[in-house]
C-alpha cells in the first residue's frame, strides 16, 4: 500500500494527527487568553473526521493487510471511530467553556486528540501488539488528562491511582500477549493465532494457554470496569475533571470492548476454551455490584461511574453468548452509552460549572442535592438530563431503549433466561438510582428561584448527544443495521 | 405542478403555528392568533388543490416513507380522506377567525391558540394517515388536546373535573381500539406476513396492505377487532354507553366545543369505521352492531335534549344523536354496501357545517347575555338579527326540514334534511326492505329521533329569540369576525346538501372502487367480502322510492321534522300549553330524563363508587399497601442496605485496589482451570 493511499484510508487520524502537533506548537507562542483558539482547531479537525467517515460509508467495507497486517478497515473499525470521534467532539465542545482561559489549553486539547488517535489504532486494529500500542496512547493521554486540574487534589489523586492500577492492568495485558505470541511460535495477527491455536488445540488448553487467556482477560476486564478490575472507576470518574470523566466513561473505556471483541470473540471461536462460565460469572457480578452500589450514592459522577461499571455487565454478556445478534445488540449499545452517557457526564459539568461561577468555594457541586429544582432553574439542563437517565435506564424513545432491547432479546435467544433474568431485574433495579435524579430535579423545591444561565458551549455539547441518544432511539434502523453489517466482520 | 407533493404541509403548517404561536404569541396582537389562522388557511387552500387534482379521475395521493421493521409513516388521500380534510381546515379556518373576537377579553388566548392549532394538525393527521398506527397516535393526540381544551379555565373545578371525566371516559374507547390494532397486527403477522413477505414495500398496517389481504384473515378475528374498533370509536363519538363525557365537555370555551365536539374531533370515530370500512363488511355482525348502537343513540340522546335547559347542552345532546346518525348510516353497509360510506360521509359534513353554526351562535348569544341558561333568555330576535337569523337557518337544517323532491340534480331542502332523509330513506329503509336484521327497529329510531330532534331544536330557538326578555342585561350583536364565519356557515348549511347531493355520493363510492380494488378482487370488492363473510349485497342495493305510490314513506322524516316544529311552536312560543304542567319533577317522564336516565347515579354512584371504589380500590388498596408494598420495601431495604455495605469495599486505598485485580485473575484461573480440568 502506498503512501498515497495509506493517508486516503486513514485521513481521520492523519487530520487528528497534524492537529494535535498543531495545537501543541502553535500553542507554545500564544497568552492564555489566546489559546482558545486551539480549542476550535480541535473541533474542526474533529468534525472533519466524522464527516470524511460517515460520507464515505461503511456498510461493504473491508480493506485488510494494511501495514503487515496490522490494521484494517471495516464497519466494525468505521463504527467505532465514529463513536470516538462523537464523544471527542462533544467533550471539547464543552471544554471551550470549562477551560476557557486555562494557561495549558494546548497541553489539554493535545492531550485529548491523542488520546482519540489511539482509540482509533485499536478500533482499526488486528495485531496484538498494535493493540497495545493503541492502548497505551490512549492510556497514557487519559492519566495526565485525569490529573489535569493540578490544584485539586481529587483530580490528582484520581490520576494517580488510575495510573497505578492501569500501569498493573497494562503489564498484565502484556505478559498476557506475550504468552500467546509465544506460543503460536511468533504470531502477532489475531487471525492467523487464531488459526494456529485452532490447528493445536492442545497448545492453548496447557497451562501457559489458559494463564494467557486469563491475563489477557483480565487485563481488558480493568479497561471494561469488569468487577472485580473496575475498583479505580468509581475514585477516577469522580476526581477527573467532569468533561474528562465523560472521555473516560465514554471513549477509552469503549476502546476496550472494540479490542476485546476482535481479539476474545475470534480467538475463543477458535480455541474452543469454555470461557462462557467465567464472562457469566463476571457479567452477573458487575452489573450487579454496579447498579446495587449505585443505589447509595449521593454524587452524581459517583453514580453515573458505577451506572457505567452496571452498563459494562450488560455489555460482556455478549462474551457469553457470542452470536451475531448479539454482537449487533452490544456494538450498538457502545454507540448508545457513549451517547448517553457522555451527555450526563457534560450535564453534570455545566451546573458544576454554573454553581462554580455563582459561589467560587463551592464544595461537592455534584451532590444530589444541587440538582433540587432544577427542572424550575434550568429547564433545558434539566429536561436534557432527564432524557440520558431515562435513556441509560431504557426507556424509549432512547438509544438505551433500542440496543437493551436487542441485546437483551439476543441473550434470551441464545437460550441464557437466567442471564437474562438478572440482567432484566438489575434493569428495573437501576431505574431507582436514575429517577431518584428526576425527582429531585421536578418534584422537590430548589434551593434558591434564581435561574442558571446555562453557557452555549454547554447547550452545544449536550445537544449533539441529546440528538444522538433521540435518532438511535426514534429511527434506529440505519445504526442497527450499520451494527449488523459490523457484527457480521468477525464472523460468529 | 404535482399538489400531492405538499401534502405534508397541511399538517407541518399548523404544527409550526403550535410552535410559532407558543413560543412568541405573548407578544403579538390576539395572543397570536393570526398564526394558526394563517397556517390554516394555506392548508385548507393545499387540500382544495389536491381535490381539484385528483378529482377529475378519482385519483388519490399516496406517500409512504420506511419507519423501522414491518412498519411505515406516510400519507393516504383518497375521496374518503379529501372531503374530510377540506371540512376540516375549512370548519377549523372559521371557527379561529371567530374565536379572535371571542376569546379577545381572555388572558390565556395564546395557550387557547396554540392549543387549538395542535389540535388541527393531530385532527388532520387522523385523516392523512395511511396506516392505522399512525392513525391511533394522531388519535391520541387529538384526545389529549380535548382534554386541554375541555380543562381550559382549569381554575374552575367544574372544567378540570368534565377534562377528567373526557379523557378518562373516552381512554376506555382507546383502550379497546389499541386492543385491536394488536390483534390486527398478530393476525397480519400470522396470516398475511409470509404470503406477501419478502418484498421491502409492504408494510403491515398499511390500510392498502391490510384491504388487499382481508379474505387472508379468519372472520371471527375480523369481527373482534371490528368490534374493538368501534369499541374506540363509541369513546370518540359520544355514542352510547361512553356518551357521558361530551355533554360535560361543555365546560370548555364554546369555540372549542364548536371545533371539537361537534365538527371535528367527534367525527373521528365515524371516520375510524368508515376508513376501516371493508374489514367491518368482512365481519357483518359488527356492522348490525354499529347501526344497532347508532340508531338507539340518536334516540337515546334527542330525548334528553328536550330537558336541558343550558344551551350548549341542548346542543352537546343534539350532537351525540347526530352522530348516532353516522353510525347508523355506516351499519346499514351491511345490506347497502359501500354506499353507506358516503350517507354517512355527507351526513358528517353536513353536521359539520351546521351543528359548528349552531355552536358559533349559542356562543355569540352566550357573549351577548352572559349565560347558558336558556330560561334566563329570550327576546332576543330584535337585537341579534344576524344570529337570530344564522341560527334558525342551522336549526332548520338540524331538525331536516325540506320537500322530499329534486329538481334536476338539486334536491330541495336544507342540508340537513337531504343527508338525514338519506340515512332514513335510502339507507335505514332498504336495509329494512331488503330484510336486514332488526331492520324495523333501525327504521324506528331514525323516525323517532327526527321528531324529537325537531322538537329540542325549535325549543331552543323559541326559548332564546322570542317571547319577553327575561333579563335586564344589554344584549347587542356581535362583531364581524364572529359574525362573517356565521353567515358563511349558515349558508353553507342551507345550500350545500341542496347542491351536492349526488356528485358528493358518487364521488365517494370511488373511496372502495377503483381501479385498486377490481385488481384485488375483479367481481367486486365489496361484494365479494360479504360473499365470504355469508351474506349477500343486492346488485341494487337502493330502494328508489317514488312520491306517487310510497308517499308516507317517503314523507314521514319530513312530517316529523314538520310535526316536531309545530309541537315546540305551540308550547314554547305561543304558550297553549303550560310549560310548567308537564315539565316539573312531579311528572316521571320528566323527571327520568331530567335526570338524564339517572346516569349519573348509575355510573358515578353505583358503578364508580360503590363498585370501583367501595370494593375493587379499597380491596386494592389493602393489598396493595400491606402486601405488595411490603414486599418492595423488604427489597428495596435489602438492596439499600446491601448497597451500604458494599460501598464500603470502595476503600479509597489503592494497594486494595491491586489486590482486588489480583484476587479477580486468580477467580478467573480457577474458573477457567476448573473448566478445562
Amino acid at each position: 500500500m502506498s503512501i498515497v493511499d495509506f493517508i486516503s484510508q486513514f485521513a481521520p487520524e492523519v487530520i487528528l494527527t497534524i492537529a494535535a502537533l498543531a495545537i501543541m506548537l502553535i500553542g507554545l507562542g500564544l497568552e492564555a487568553k489566546e489559546k482558545r483558539a486551539l480549542g476550535y482547531i480541535a473541533i474542526i479537525s474533529l468534525v472533519l473526521g466524522i464527516l470524511i467517515i460517515v460520507l464515505r460509508g461503511a456498510y461493504e467495507l473491508q480493506l485488510e493487510g494494511i501495514i503487515a497486517d496490522s490494521l484494517t478497515i471495516d464497519p466494525m473499525s468505521q463504527f467505532f471511530k465514529l463513536t470516538f470521534l462523537l464523544v471527542s467532539l462533544i467533550v471539547v465542545i464543552a471544554s471551550l467553556k470549562e477551560y476557557d482561559n486555562h494557561p495549558n489549553q494546548d497541553e489539554y486539547y493535545t492531550l485529548i486528540m491523542l488520546g482519540t488517535i489511539g482509540m482509533m489504532v485499536v478500533a482499526s486494529a488486528v495485531d496484538i501488539v498494535t493493540i497495545f500500542i493503541g492502548f497505551e496512547l490512549a492510556s497514557i493521554s487519559t492519566y495526565a488528562l485525569a490529573g489535569f486540574n493540578k490544584k485539586d487534589r481529587s483530580s490528582m489523586e484520581a490520576g494517580i491511582k488510575y495510573f497505578i492500577v492501569g500501569a498493573l492492568s497494562s503489564a498484565l495485558l502484556l505478559f498476557g500477549l506475550s504468552y500467546l505470541y509465544g506460543l503460536s511460535g511468533g504470531l502477532t495477527n489475531i487471525s492467523d493465532i487464531a488459526e494456529f491455536f485452532s490447528a493445536n488445540p492442545t497448545i492453548i488448553q496447557s497451562p501457559f494457554g489458559i494463564m494467557a487467556l486469563v491475563l489477557i482477560v483480565a487485563g481488558f476486564g480493568f479497561k471494561m470496569a469488569l468487577v472485580p478490575f473496575h475498583m479505580w472507576a468509581p475514585d477516577t470518574y469522580q476526581g477527573a475533571p467532569t468533561v474528562i470523566s465523560a472521555l473516560l466513561a465514554a471513549g477509552s473505556k469503549k476502546m476496550a470492548f472494540v479490542a476485546a471483541f476482535r481479539v476474545l470473540l475470534i480467538a475463543m471461536i477458535a480455541i474452543k476454551v469454555d470461557i462462557a462460565m467465567v464472562f457469566t460469572i463476571l457479567a452477573i457480578i458487575t452489573m450487579t455490584i454496579g447498579n446495587v452500589v449505585a443505589l447509595s450514592q449521593r454524587s452524581l459522577k459517583r453514580m453515573l461511574a458505577y451506572s457505567s461499571v452496571a452498563q459494562a455487565g450488560y455489555i460482556s454478556m455478549v462474551f457469553v453468548v457470542m452470536s451475531p445478534e448479539a454482537l449487533t445488540g452490544a456494538v450498538l449499545y457502545v454507540m448508545s452509552h457513549a451517547f448517553m452517557k457522555t451527555g450526563a457526564f457534560i450535564a453534570v459539568a455545566a451546573l458544576g460549572y454554573m454553581l462554580l461561577r455563582e459561589n467560587s468555594s463551592a464544595k461537592d457541586v455534584d451532590h444530589l442535592d444541587n440538582f433540587a429544582g432544577l427542572g424550575k432553574r434550568s429547564p433545558f439542563l434539566a429536561f436534557s438530563i432527564m432524557i440520558f437517565l431515562f435513556a441509560l435506564s431504557g426507556i424509549p424513545p432512547t438509544a438505551g431503549f433500542v440496543s437493551k432491547f436487542i441485546l437483551f432479546y439476543s441473550v434470551l435467544e441464545g437460550g441464557f433466561v437466567f442471564l437474562v433474568t438478572v440482567a432484566i431485574l438489575n434493569s428495573a433495579l437501576s431505574l431507582y438510582y436514575y429517577a431518584r435524579v428526576v425527582k429531585y430535579m421536578y418534584v422537590l423545591p430548589p434551593s434558591s428561584s434564581e435561574r442558571l444561565a446555562l453557557p452555549k458551549a454547554y447547550s452545544l455539547a449536550i445537544l449533539v448527544a441529546l440528538i444522538g441518544v433521540l435518532a438511535i432511539g426514534i429511527v434506529p434502523e440505519p445504526f442497527v443495521n450499520w451494527a449488523a453489517s459490523a457484527a457480521n466482520v468477525l464472523g460468529l | 405542478m404535482d399538489f400531492g407533493s405538499l401534502a405534508f404541509l397541511i399538517v407541518a403548517l399548523p404544527v409550526l403555528a403550535f410552535v410559532l404561536t407558543l413560543a412568541f404569541g405573548n407578544r403579538l396582537p390576539n395572543g397570536g392568533g393570526h398564526i394558526p389562522i394563517v397556517a390554516i388557511a394555506m392548508s385548507f387552500i393545499i387540500s382544495v388543490l389536491i381535490f381539484l387534482q385528483i378529482y377529475p379521475n378519482h385519483g388519490t395521493v399516496e406517500q409512504s416513507a420506511h419507519w423501522f421493521s414491518v412498519l411505515n409513516v406516510g400519507i393516504f388521500i383518497d375521496p374518503l380522506a379529501i372531503v374530510m380534510l377540506m371540512m376540516v381546515t375549512f370548519v377549523s379556518l372559521l371557527i379561529h377567525i371567530y374565536a379572535l373576537g371571542y376569546m379577545s377579553h381572555d388572558p390565556g388566548q395564546t395557550r387557547y391558540f396554540a392549543e387549538t392549532a395542535l389540535f388541527t394538525a393531530a385532527m388532520l393527521g387522523v385523516v392523512l394517515a395511511d396506516n392505522i398506527l399512525q392513525f391511533f397516535i394522531a388519535w391520541e393526540l387529538v384526545g389529549l388536546c380535548s382534554y386541554l381544551l375541555i380543562g381550559f379555565w382549569f381554575r374552575k373545578p367544574s372544567a378540570a373535573a368534565a377534562a377528567k371525566k373526557a379523557f378518562l371516559t373516552t381512554r376506555v374507547g382507546d383502550v379497546l381500539f389499541l386492543a385491536g390494532i394488536v390483534i390486527l397486527y398478530f393476525n397480519m403477522y400470522t396470516h398475511v406476513l409470509p404470503v406477501v413477505g419478502g418484498h421491502e414495500t409492504v408494510y403491515l398496517l398499511q390500510f392498502k396492505t391490510i384491504f388487499e389481504n382481508l379474505t387472508l384473515i379468519p372472520t371471527d378475528q375480523l369481527t373482534i377487532i371490528t368490534l374493538l374498533f368501534f369499541g374506540g370509536a363509541v369513546g370518540k363519538s359520544g355514542q352510547f354507553p361512553l356518551h357521558v363525557w361530551l355533554p360535560d365537555a361543555m365546560e370548555g370555551p364554546t369555540t372549542v366545543s364548536a371545533l371539537i365536539h361537534a365538527a371535528t374531533m367527534v367525527t373521528a370515530g365515524v371516520y375510524l369505521v368508515a376508513r376501516t370500512f371493508p374489514m367491518f363488511i368482512a365481519a357483518p355482525e359488527s356492522l348490525i352492531i354499529v347501526a344497532l348502537v347508532g340508531g338507539f343513540t340518536a334516540l337515546f340522546a334527542s330525548t334528553m335534549g328536550l330537558v336541558m335547559n343550558d344551551i350548549k347542552r341542548v346542543l352537546a345532546f343534539s350532537t351525540i344523536s347526530q352522530l348516532g346518525y353516522m353510525m347508523m348510516g355506516l351499519g346499514v353497509g351491511a345490506i347497502i354496501g359501500a354506499e353507506a360510506v358516503g350517507f354517512a360521509m355527507f351526513h358528517l359534513i353536513n353536521h359539520a357545517f351546521f351543528k359548528a353554526c349552531l355552536f358559533l351562535c349559542a356562543g355569540s348569544v352566550i357573549h351577548a347575555v352572559g349565560t347558558n341558561d336558556l330560561r334566563e333568555m329570550g327576546g332576543l330576535f330584535g337585537k341579534m338579527k344576524i344570529t337570530a337569523t344564522t341560527m334558525l337557518i342551522s336549526s332548520l337544517a338540524l331538525a331536516g326540514i325540506g320537500i322530499p323532491v329534486s329538481i334536476g340534480a338539486i334536491k330541495l331542502g336544507t342540508s340537513g334534511f337531504v343527508s338525514k332523509d338519506a340515512i332514513i330513506l335510502e339507507g335505514a329503509y332498504s336495509y329494512f326492505a331488503h330484510g336486514g336484521v332488526y331492520g324495523s327497529l333501525i327504521f324506528f329510531f331514525g323516525v323517532a329521533a327526527a321528531l324529537l330532534t325537531s322538537i329540542y331544536t325549535f325549543r331552543l330557538w323559541f326559548m332564546a329569540f322570542t317571547g319577553k326578555p327575561r333579563q335586564e342585561r344589554h344584549a347587542h350583536e356581535a362583531p364581524s369576525t364572529m359574525t362573517g364565519p356565521l353567515i358563511i356557515l349558515a349558508t353553507l348549511a342551507l345550500v350545500f346538501g341542496a347542491l351536492t347531493f349526488s356528485p358528493f355520493i358518487h364521488y365517494l363510492e370511488t373511496t372502495y372502487e377503483n381501479e385498486f380494488f377490481e385488481e384485488i378482487d375483479p367481481n367486486g370488492y365489496i361484494h365479494g367480502l360479504a360473499e365470504r363473510a355469508g351474506y349477500h349485497i343486492p346488485e341494487h342495493p337502493i330502494v328508489h322510492l317514488d312520491l306517487a305510490h310510497d308517499t308516507l314513506i317517503m314523507m314521514l322524516p319530513v312530517i316529523a321534522g314538520l310535526l316536531g316544529l309545530a309541537i315546540s311552536w305551540a308550547i314554547y312560543h305561543k304558550r297553549m300549553f303550560s310549560v310548567a304542567s308537564i315539565g316539573n319533577m312531579r311528572n316521571p317522564l320528566f323527571r327520568i330524563l331530567a335526570k338524564r336516565y339517572y346516569q349519573h347515579e348509575i355510573f358515578i354512584e353505583l358503578i364508580s363508587l360503590k363498585f370501583t371504589y367501595g370494593v375493587l380500590a379499597l380491596t386494592s388498596e389493602f393489598s396493595d399497601r400491606k402486601i405488595v408494598d411490603g414486599t418492595i420495601d423488604a427489597i428495596s431495604s435489602f438492596f439499600i442496605g446491601g448497597a451500604e455495605v458494599l460501598k464500603k469495599i470502595q476503600t479509597g486505598v489503592v494497594q486494595n485496589y491491586a489486590t482486588a485485580t489480583v484476587l479477580g485473575v486468580a477467580l478467573i484461573a480457577l474458573v477457567l482451570s476448573w473448566g478445562v480440568i
